[in-house]
């Protein structure tokens, strides 16, 4: 900086040396390195020139008291807003943490573990799902009405934890979890502190995203039935997603996603049916399956 | 005669008894047969577990839901245009000052501003009830951001201070009725417009600058480095400190562009006040390379 500085210096100075004979200004002499040192943005430099440039000047209005009043005013209100936003990041990391427990539970799914087993595993942990939303929910009642200022610091994650709770629902009912039971099932109250509906959708499409590979693996577990099942599931999501108006962002993209899914899941399905592995496994259990597979 | 041959190409064609058969009862008996097939699978289905109905209502709600929503958005979006257009006329009228008509000017200007909040800000109050206030932010907010701008600068003209968020607020209560409660711009978007307004300050200087208002000029400037300074220490603690930080960069070009153009003239004051009022006024005499 230094060195870029000096040469600046010298070659503006060299310029208006050479500039004086045209021009017959003195002053052209300080002006030019003032310009020189707008150019580079360097923070540091510039600001300790622009306020021993105004100490001298400005005189202390009592408007000027009113302006400083003001923004010191934002300034408690802004940080008071950092540390709000401090407490929700620290329970929407709690709750993302939780979520990846539940997560690697319903793993054990693709490892073919009894469908019951897994569940109750994964279902013992909402539990603490909902004290955090709680917490959350607490936490929100000191900023009524502020819900979707600091939405952004819990989306993701509740997109996830609603992937997970859509999923087991799934497995469990074979049905869609839909936004209230969703929401029932975190204990949220729609008035306070809701699931928003976006939020939810997205999370559905997640869920829409694990589907192939839960086949594959059932599959080749021999749960030949399973792909029929799942594919029913998953048109009928499809179509009721088709029912929606999606602006171009981010809901849309994961539903233009699903499709890849869907496919995937009718090719399992042919590839089992046209082998005519259903027949032999239909309507048993994987157990009995596991006999046919060998 | 026809369907016979169909039928005795079809044997050719699979020589297997049995396959034909079922190539022929598919196709003899044609569409008719396969439509209330599928139809009496769906209703043995949906009867089966009754899942598809709950579904279907639940998603119509979502698809009421996501419509208003949208739809609301567009009409914010729309608002908001409209506050943006209207104010920088505002501003525009601001800037055609001079030392002589300052009072008409400005006048004018603040009518134009009372118009913007009358017709189009009384929109956004009506759409922004409740939780939408946060919700729909990034749809209104460029529209509040630029009214923020207009509003201060024609203050700062009439009084030379700063037009506190407080007072905004509550020139914009009147809009509010007994059902419909007050826009009240957050601080996030006022500090944004804020930040904006340097820029137009800067204009306005260095016009004044050039019409001989010297004293007006620096007055701006002083006020301009004060917004400066306070922004300098409020900008990291806002929610969206990278647009913000943008910001900062161009309003401290700004504060140097009018520092260097009242430090050229405070410089060559002696040479530079015989040429007040004569057409010839340059802006390269006065130090001012670069008026955007």
């Amino acid at each position: 900086m230094k060195s870029v500085f000096r040469s600046a210096i010298c070659s503006t100075l060299a310029f208006s040396l050479r500039s004086l004979n045209h021009i017959p200004n003195r002053n052209s002499l300080i002006l030019l390195p003032r310009y020189v040192l707008v150019s580079p943005s360097k923070l540091s430099t510039l600001t300790s020139m622009a306020t021993g440039d105004s100490v001298s000047h400005s005189p202390h209005s009592p408007a000027l008291h009113s302006l400083e009043k003001q923004f010191e005013e934002f300034r408690h209100q802004l940080d008071d807003s950092g540390s709000l936003r401090e407490r929700i990041r620290t329970v929407a990391s709690e709750i993302e943490s939780e979520t990846r427990l539940i997560h690697s539970c319903l793993l054990l799914i693709h490892q073919s573990r009894p469908i019951t087993e897994v569940l109750e595993k994964a279902k013992g942990q909402i539990g603490v799902l909902r004290e955090l939303y709680v917490k959350l929910a607490e936490i929100m009642r000191e900023c009524p009405g502020q819900y979707y200022r600091y939405h952004g610091d819990w989306r993701s994650e509740t997109q996830t934890v609603v992937s997970l709770l859509a999923f087991m629902h799934w497995l469990e009912t074979e049905s869609l979890l839909l936004h209230a039971e969703a929401e029932e099932k975190l204990g949220l109250k729609p008035l306070e502190f809701g699931l928003d509906i976006e939020d939810y959708l997205i999370g559905i499409c997640f869920m829409s995203n694990d589907l192939p590979r839960y086949v594959v693996n059932q599959v080749t577990a021999g749960n030949y039935d399973c792909p029929r099942k799942v594919l029913k599931f998953l048109r009928d999501v499809h179509a009721a997603f088709r029912m929606l108006n999606l602006r171009n962002d981010f809901l849309r993209k994961k539903f233009d996603g699903m499709k890849y899914d869907l496919r995937r899941v009718e090719e399992v399905h042919y590839d089992v049916k046209i082998r005519g592995l259903t027949m032999s496994g239909n309507s048993t259990g994987y157990q009995e399956g596991d006999e046919g597979r060998s | 005669m026809f369907k016979s041959s169909a039928i005795h190409r079809l044997c050719l064609m699979a020589p297997k008894p049995q396959r034909f058969r079922h190539f022929a009862e598919t196709t003899l008996l044609g569409t008719a047969a396969k439509k209330p097939r599928t139809l009496t699978t769906d209703a043995t289905a949906s009867a089966a577990d009754s899942d598809p109905n709950p579904m279907k209502d639940a998603f119509s709600k979502y698809a009421a839901y996501l419509n208003e929503l949208n739809e609301k958005r567009e009409r914010v979006v729309k608002a908001s245009r409209d506050v943006t257009m209207n104010s920088k006329k505002v501003i525009f009228q601001v800037h055609r000052i001079s030392k002589h008509n300052k009072e008409e000017v400005l006048e004018k200007a603040e009518k134009d501003l009372a118009a913007v909040v009358d017709q189009h800000i009384s929109r956004l109050v009506k759409e922004l009830q409740g939780t939408d206030f946060w919700k729909l932010r990034r749809a209104y907010s460029p529209g509040v951001q630029e009214y923020v701008e207009a509003a201060t600068l024609c203050n700062f003209c009439k009084t030379g201070a700063l037009l506190n968020l407080d007072q905004i607020n509550a020139s914009l209560r009147p809009l509010s009725g007994p059902s419909v409660e007050p826009l009240q711009i957050n601080v996030l978007d006022y500090l944004l417009g804020l930040a904006d307004l340097t820029g137009e300050l800067m204009r306005l200087a260095i016009g004044r600058i050039s019409d001989g208002e010297l004293e007006f000029a620096q007055k701006i400037c002083s006020f301009v480095r004060e917004i400066h300074r306070e922004l300098m220490l409020i900008a990291p603690k806002m929610d969206d400190a990278s647009d913000m930080k943008t910001k900062m960069d161009v309003m401290l070009q700004s504060v140097m562009k009018i520092e260097n153009a009242c430090f050229s003239v405070h410089v060559r004051g002696s040479e530079y006040i015989p040429f007040l009022g004569s057409e010839d006024t340059n802006f390269s005499l006065l130090g001012v390379p670069e008026i955007e």
